[in-house]
């Protein structure tokens, strides 16, 4: 038994949704990247989905390459999530505000 | 300047260059990790950069992607991936040019910092990021530039540790990089849906089986113009700019707001002309993708150069500015559906060059002045023109050249994108109002640009001044930059004929 690739596409728009939704409420940096996460697999879900319904393997390729990207982006972002921590003492993104529009 | 016997992927060779000085810095520095040998690390990075410029001029100058029996035309590279054309090197020179101006400057600017290796390995990593973005040809490939490009210079922006400023604004870089990274991966990911194909012409020739995700495919393209949106700091995505670029090394500044911004428009215009043609795009998502970038355009200069008007920190100013200029070129997308949009185009990758030296110039006067110490303000700049008059000078020539005043470079590309924005609204009537904001906000800049220029050379000092230093990579940097936005008046015309061909061979 196969799934559709509309279910697919309705879950991964429901990941990347919570994702979004996490991104714009959370105010501690690393749950902010946690949300950035989700919403970067979101889109790995769309690929292989969409992969498997087209019949040829670029999207999971790609997927592949994504999922590295993000541990990438991660590395660095908890760096700088690091030295937030060491020159404010704290991880809370409403925090730093020494320039002001 | 035979270049036929060199094999295929040399073609790729202005970016393979930043790549490898990039692996020599760190080789160099995994010798001897305690070494702040500035001199020959910046001495390498110089070098890595100018040879990428040189090459990819040879190139440029041998005839690789024009036309014609004597030349090599477009270079298709790894089945289509990547691609090397007269767009691709135009925009390699461009980053090349501002790499070195960079570096250059960067030498004075980091005398005591700790980890020069690293910094200038950085920079490299991230040039090549945006070399390889103007040579990609596929969403794959293009997304994986864009993260070269992104991750390090989230780094280079919080390299400064124990300064806050520069954590905040790496933070902020950070965190609305990532955001709009899972954007633009999502938009690919509902354009691969919808075409099952994430090379540029083979999604142009799947549009039509797209019938029935039209839906799924507009969204997607709107999702794409996110991130590029983010990548070249425009309205939505632009409130990383100002922070960033306050808080960042001046020298960084000025690399981020030149040549990722000028990146992030060779992306844009390849994956709009090749991957999504007007017409037929329309057809299948029901919307002319080019308003979106018609209200962009406006929104994003007004924005910018409003913002701009209100700063009393020299720095912010020149961030909103470069929204601003950011809003000008867009132009040259929105001109797109247009008959003589090609031509729009052109004129707005011209300006890009223009703004490369111009800005890039601004930002390391702001460098220097961070280099002396004298503050952020526009009154701490007063009378910086009695002790420093050859860099006060070119800061006149920057300023009033980004204003758009005659005879300087940023008035000649301006005065282009703007003769062709008018002739291109035969077609298209709306392009009436872009170019009627372009006249707006051009004139409204004026204003914070001679304000500036007023506070340099007219204002008396604040406090008394000791003399100041004359740092040497800083001032060459500098006076390089104000040369060339000179020199372009009379290069202007053979620059702006390849700009306009680069641009008509990608639209054709």
């Amino acid at each position: 038994m196969t799934v559709d690739v509309q279910y697919y596409v309705l879950l991964s728009m429901a990941v990347f949704c919570i994702g979004l939704f996490g991104v714009l409420t959370r105010r501690n940096a690393l749950l902010f990247l946690m949300s950035v996460e989700l919403m970067l697999n979101a889109a790995n879900i769309n690929l292989i989905a969409f992969a498997f319904y087209h019949g040829n393997l670029t999207g999971q390729l790609f997927a592949l390459f994504t999922m590295a990207l993000a541990a990438a982006e991660v590395a660095v972002g908890l760096g700088i999530i690091l030295v937030l921590y060491r020159n404010f003492r704290d991880v809370d993104v409403t925090v730093p505000t020494t320039m002001r529009w | 300047m035979a270049v036929l016997e060199l094999p295929e992927w040399m073609a790729l060779a202005p970016a393979l260059l930043l790549a490898g000085t990039a692996l020599v810095l760190f080789l160099l520095d995994s010798i001897n990790p305690r070494s702040t040998n500035r001199t020959l690390f910046a001495g390498v990075a110089v070098l890595g950069s100018l040879s990428s410029l040189a090459v990819a001029v040879w190139f440029t100058a041998a005839g690789v992607g024009a036309t014609g029996i004597e030349n090599y035309g477009v270079i298709d590279l790894m089945g289509g991936q990547f691609i090397v054309d007269q767009l691709a090197l135009y925009f390699m020179i461009i980053i090349a040019i501002v790499t070195a101006l960079v570096t250059v400057a960067s030498h004075d600017y980091l005398r005591d910092h700790t980890y020069q290796a690293e910094y200038y390995s950085l920079i490299l990593l991230a040039a090549t990021g945006m070399s390889m973005m103007a040579a990609s040809n596929s969403l794959v490939t293009i997304f994986i530039a864009l993260e070269l490009t992104s991750l390090p210079s989230y780094a280079l922006v919080a390299i400064l540790k124990d300064n806050r400023g520069s954590v905040e604004a790496g933070l902020k870089y950070f965190l609305i990089g990532a955001l709009s990274s899972a954007i633009f991966v999502y938009g690919v990911s509902l354009v691969y849906g919808a075409t099952g194909s994430l090379q540029l012409e083979d999604i142009a020739t799947n549009l039509d089986v797209a019938g029935e995700m039209g839906g799924l495919l507009g969204l997607g393209i709107l999702m794409l113009i996110g991130g590029i949106a983010f990548k070249t700091a425009s309205v939505p995505f632009h409130f990383w700019a100002p922070e960033a670029y306050e808080g960042a090394p001046a020298p960084i500044s000025a690399f981020l707001s030149s040549a990722s911004k000028a990146a992030g428009f060779v992306l844009a215009f390849r994956v709009f002309t090749t991957a999504f043609p007007v017409a037929a795009t329309t057809e299948v998502i029901g919307v002319d993708w080019t308003l979106a970038f018609v209200i962009l355009a406006i929104v994003t200069m007004t924005v910018g150069n409003f913002a701009a008007a209100t700063q009393e920190n020299v720095k912010r100013m020149l961030a909103y500015s470069s929204i601003g200029h950011a809003g000008y070129v867009l132009i040259g997308l929105a001109a797109l559906s247009a008959e003589g949009g090609e031509l729009v185009m052109g004129a707005a990758m011209m300006h890009l060059l223009v703004y490369g030296f111009m800005n890039t110039g601004a930002f390391l006067f702001v460098a220097l002045a961070e280099y002396w110490g004298v503050g952020r303000t526009f009154e701490d700049y007063n009378g910086l023109s009695k002790q420093a008059p050859f860099a006060c000078a070119a800061m006149a020539v920057f300023m009033f050249s980004l204003a758009g005043v005659p005879p300087f470079g940023g008035f000649w590309s301006k005065y282009l994108l703007y003769t062709q924005t008018i002739n291109a609204a035969a077609d298209n009537t709306i392009l009436l109002v872009l170019a009627a904001a372009l006249v707006v906000n051009s004139a409204l800049s004026l204003y914070y640009y001679s304000r500036l220029v007023k506070a340099l050379w007219i204002e008396e000092p604040i406090l008394e001044r000791d003399r100041l230093a004359q740092p040497t990579g800083l001032y060459a940097a500098i006076i390089a930059a104000a040369v060339l936005t000179v020199v372009v008046l009379p290069a202007f015309g053979p620059v702006a004929d390849a700009a306009l061909e680069a641009a008509a061979a990608v639209v054709a």
